[in-house]
């Protein structure tokens, strides 16, 4: 069982691990065009979201409350990747994150990509989708005071992670195809998921503006009645 | 229930993983010709697919071949210029070979999607992290509680004459109203159920587990042979030996010993679960009562 103690230990974690190590393993990706080393970045980008996973939670008493909210939340994105063209995945995972806190974010969005890729398929992809949707909900949590007192930062966050979450996946995509990463082969990686990418941050403004406020309600009144 | 769905999920996992890994890890066409040949005939015998969806496999192993020549221009040999930039054959070969190991890697994945399904992936990483295996498994499980319990919800609202469906903006707004109980609904009783949990002492200790998976001989030895047949491919893999060079020209490493070993045993490491799969099924076909 993978819980780390120390309250230092998993702060510098949650830091390090999505502004640093995920950055730096694209970058020496990028770098060293060396055989098999894009299998070697893969598994360590999985390695590492397994570190915040291991990093999100306490062993406090409201620890199991919130893994139980987040798990709610979790199975309502998961149902939600099943409407057709529009899907409301990012926009319940920025929502936890704002009022759950980031790592509650990163658990939901990348339990998601875990879960629901049970239904649309498993593959090397999953480790990339369960770290672009878990930064999207880290991200949330950080920003997390602004981002719930401005509703237009919020939808403006919602268009930048639709494009962020396409600009994360399109690495992998270039990775996986090509040895090494290739800047040409990722920028036509990147127009030719433009209608994606595009559609992406239009379901992610339009669920955000549907959702936050009831969502945010919801949430709010489950931490005034059990202090969440 | 084929012959793989009975063996143990860890041996299971660990035998997939050797498989992808080393076809992963190489752009011999030997070797990956025989990754999708052991793929496919495991998909097509185990029914997890039929021809027509290995022909669209094959389609977009075409598409992921030209994309490569197009934005790649190294080689020595020019079939046609395009444009200002020339078209190689090298480019077009080390295509086909990176849309070979693509190809190889999703049917394997496909077969093991079919063959380890949620409950025994459940069970292999509930031991590293029972915290993201019970999100998990309530995750999972909120699929059919909250779809009931919408129902009930639906029920009550037209009881209650709240629930109206005379146009699509009364349904709109009757769902969205269903909807909205529904998750104030799942919240709460995520809480309680916390809470419930909590008093049974959840967290107090280390967490056991049921299992009705049993560890027996026939694992050990697919587990045996799916490491040592791994290892052996793998040596040859990253030694070096089954390397092929594309650019400037397509130049073949002299295969050594250690290359036909490597070759033969990644060869025996994907045929295997179609042999065991196809051998069972025969069984079924030939032992069957004539009566």
């Amino acid at each position: 069982m993978i819980v780390i103690r120390s309250e230092r230990l998993r702060r510098v974690i949650r830091r390090v691990v999505p502004f640093i190590v995920v950055p730096a393993l694209a970058l020496s990706g990028a770098v060293l065009a060396e055989r098999g080393q894009y299998a070697l970045v893969i598994s360590l980008a999985c390695a590492a979201s397994f570190l915040l996973f291991a990093a999100g939670f306490e062993r406090k008493r409201t620890g199991a409350r919130r893994l139980v909210v987040v798990s709610v939340m979790t199975a309502l994105a998961v149902a939600g990747r099943f409407i057709p063209l529009v899907k409301p995945v990012a926009a319940l995972t920025i929502i936890s994150a704002l009022y759950l806190g980031g790592e509650a974010g990163f658990l939901t969005g990348a339990l998601t990509a875990l879960i629901s890729n049970f239904y649309f398929g498993q593959g090397p992809w999953t480790a990339f989708q369960m770290t672009a949707w878990g930064l999207v909900g880290l991200i949330a949590g950080l920003l997390a005071a602004p981002l719930r007192k401005n509703r237009a930062l919020l939808l403006l966050y919602g268009l930048l992670s639709g494009i962020g979450y396409s600009m994360i996946m399109d690495v992998w995509t270039v990775l996986w195809y090509g040895r090494g990463f290739s800047l040409p082969l990722y920028l036509a990686a990147l127009a030719t998921a433009l209608p994606h990418t595009a559609l992406y941050a239009a379901s992610n403004v339009i669920y955000l503006a549907l959702f936050a406020r009831p969502f945010g309600e919801k949430l709010e009144r489950l931490r005034v009645k059990y202090g969440i | 229930m084929g012959a793989l769905d009975r063996r143990h999920p860890a041996a299971v996992f660990v035998y997939f993983a050797g498989v992808m890994a080393a076809a992963m890890l190489t752009l011999n066409p030997a070797l990956l010709l025989v990754s999708i040949g052991g793929g496919a005939l495991l998909l097509l015998i185990r029914g997890a697919a039929r021809l027509s969806s290995l022909l669209f496999s094959l389609a977009l192993f075409a598409a992921m071949t030209l994309i490569n020549p197009l934005f790649n221009h190294n080689g020595v040999t020019v079939l046609f210029v395009l444009g200002d930039s020339p078209v190689t054959l090298e480019a077009l070969l080390y295509g086909a070979a990176s849309a070979a190991m693509v190809t190889a890697v999703l049917m394997w994945c496909r077969s093991l999607s079919g063959v380890l399904g949620e409950d025994k992936l459940l069970y292999l990483f509930a031991r590293v992290s029972p915290r993201i295996a019970l999100v998990v498994s309530m995750a999972l499980r909120g699929a059919g509680l909250f779809s009931a319990q919408a129902r009930r919800v639906r029920r009550s609202q037209k009881g209650l004459g709240l629930y109206k469906e005379d146009n699509i903006v009364d349904t709109i707004r009757s769902d969205a109203r269903v909807f909205s109980i529904l998750v104030t609904w799942a919240l709460e009783n995520g809480v309680i159920t916390a809470d419930s949990m909590a008093a049974r002492g959840y967290g107090t200790a280390r967490r056991t587990a049921f299992s009705r998976y049993r560890f027996t001989r026939g694992d050990a030895m697919l587990l045996a042979a799916g490491l040592l047949l791994t290892g052996l491919s793998l040596w040859g893999v990253l030694s070096g030996t089954l390397d092929v060079s594309y650019y400037p020209a397509v130049r073949w490493t002299a295969m050594t010993p250690l290359g036909w070993a490597a070759l033969i045993g990644y060869g025996i490491l994907a045929l295997w679960p179609a042999l065991l799969e196809g051998g069972e099924r025969l069984k079924w076909r030939f032992l069957r009562s004539k009566i």
